[in-house]
């Protein structure tokens, strides 16, 4: 990535003046709601069937695991509440985070980067259309938006994991199941971890569009693009989560467990 | 009466860090004229195309068009200067995600917003019929052959009528029955919409074909302006060699 401190520092400016302009030329216009709504539904639509297998699995193998421990003290009864409380609070927004690194992150990486190579954005800014605004920005606020639904939407699939293991190993009901799963969360264990994945969502759109937009190196520089874009935003999701958990306990002190 | 100037360079320099590209480039085009660059690889032909739309900034001089000079203009009255001038790239440089019949409607769309659908519907298919495409509209560029698009890349760039068509490397990676359908191509736009063209070119016998004027850069220097007869007799080695090619 880089070479020496200075160069280090020139890529954190960079990278954070990229992030900056992405956000602030949001809020001008013009405002290219087309190439907006192809984003929402590219990275949001087309990625509900990866969320959905992902939180079902989860759902299940992490019931499975605690099934294991929680029937030797008799308290198989918490599972479903231990499910929503895993789910809501960290797995739910963090595994969403990190699946659409891997697949969106790629995607934008590489896309963008092709298109710089194959001079696509040289003939979007010949024509004095902004490409910034039609490729960047438009990217990274469907990013932003689509995040927190896919993690309600994970929240969601892997409960009913959860409920699909639980009905093989002790025929639970799902009213049983849906009323022991929600009894003990409240709407600050929901809404605040929810919402942090805008901020992952921010990352991972400003990020593999940074690398997209500005590597001009041919297919090498598509599949560096594609490669820094993934493991970037998603070093970068993971560390950001510690600080997001901190500042949501620091605002909602009642949430800590 | 002396012809209007559609481009003049004065004094141009471009370095892309301690690579100078570009040193000192003074050079004019006359109004309706065409201009072939010529020159190894590397020697700052395509950079001075990308001046001349102002992609790139010079470090110093001025770039003019229709006597203006856009190096310092801001980006609205950009965009009116723009707006007379179409670009082919080497690569056509099509929208990958966009139909053949999409990618010439992005320039009426940005341009043209009081055209209605019906109304860029036609033009797309009357240009795209000029350059035997009309069949292939609904394609995605992945689906054509590298003629194609090229063909569909001048189609594109001519599409909001422009005074001034750059062309880069026209008949690069085309076999030579398909460069020459290109270069018919350009020299129609040339003759019958009296556009004024500068094309870089490796190829001495297209800008032989097309040129009025042609101009040969090394290692970022004029070093040969003026007719074919006139650089024949030129005393610098490189524009000698390159001119005897025709």
């Amino acid at each position: 990535m880089t070479s020496t401190p200075t160069d280090f520092f020139s890529f954190v400016g960079g990278l954070s003046r990229f992030g900056v302009k992405s956000l602030a030329s949001a809020f001008t216009p013009p405002y290219e709601w087309q190439f907006f709504l192809v984003h929402l539904e590219d990275i949001g639509w087309r990625s509900l069937p990866l969320i959905a297998a992902a939180g079902l699995a989860l759902g299940v193998v992490t019931a499975l695991h605690t099934r294991g421990t929680l029937v030797s003290f008799g308290a198989e009864a918490l599972i479903p509440s231990l499910q929503s409380a895993s789910f809501f609070n960290e797995l739910g927004p963090l595994v969403t985070g990190l699946l659409i690194s891997g697949r969106v992150g790629a995607g934008i990486g590489a896309e963008l980067s092709n298109m710089r190579g194959t001079e696509q954005i040289d003939a979007i800014e010949a024509m004095s259309a902004d490409s910034f605004k039609s490729l960047v920005v438009t990217r990274v606020l469907a990013c932003i938006i689509v995040l927190p639904m896919l993690t309600v939407f994970m929240d969601l699939t892997g409960l009913l994991g959860g409920f699909f293991s639980e009905r093989m190993a002790s025929h639970i009901s799902l009213q049983l199941y849906i009323h022991r799963a929600f009894s003990t969360v409240s709407w600050a264990n929901f809404v605040a971890p929810t919402l942090k994945t805008c901020v992952f969502g921010f990352i991972i759109g400003a990020v593999s569009c940074f690398y997209g937009y500005t590597i001009n190196e041919g297919s090498s520089g598509v599949r560096r693009a594609a490669t820094s874009s993934v493991v970037l935003s998603s070093l970068l999701v993971i560390v950001s989560d510690v600080f997001l958990v901190k500042l949501i306990y620091f605002f909602f002190p009642g949430k800590a467990l | 009466m002396s012809a209007a100037i559609a481009v003049e360079f004065k004094n141009v320099s471009k370095s892309f860090g301690d690579r100078k590209v570009l040193q000192d480039v003074s050079f004019q085009i006359e109004d309706g004229k065409a201009l072939c660059i010529l020159g190894r690889s590397g020697t700052g032909k395509s950079v001075t195309l990308k001046l001349m739309i102002r992609l790139l900034r010079p470090d110093s001089g001025s770039v003019s068009i229709e006597a203006e000079n856009i190096a310092q203009l801001p980006e609205k009255e950009l965009s009116r200067v723009r707006r007379k001038m179409g670009f082919l790239f080497q690569s056509a440089a099509l929208f990958d995600s966009f139909t053949v019949a999409d990618n010439l409607a992005v320039p009426l769309r940005h341009f043209e917003k009081t055209m209605s659908p019906k109304e860029v519907q036609h033009t797309v298919e009357e240009l795209l019929s000029e350059v035997g495409l009309d069949q292939d509209k609904d394609k995605l560029p992945g689906e054509l052959s590298g003629g194609m698009k090229k063909r569909v890349g001048l189609a594109r760039a001519l599409i909001l009528k422009p005074s001034l068509l750059l062309v880069d490397e026209p008949s690069s990676g085309l076999d030579p029955i398909t460069a020459a359908e290109i270069d018919a191509l350009l020299l129609k736009v040339k003759q019958e919409r009296h556009t004024t063209l500068v094309i870089v070119t490796h190829d001495v016998r297209e800008a032989h074909k097309i040129a009025d004027t042609l101009a040969v850069l090394d290692q970022g220097c004029l070093v040969g302006y003026g007719t074919l007869e006139e650089l024949k007799s030129s005393e610098n080695e490189v524009v000698r060699q390159l001119i005897s090619e025709s």
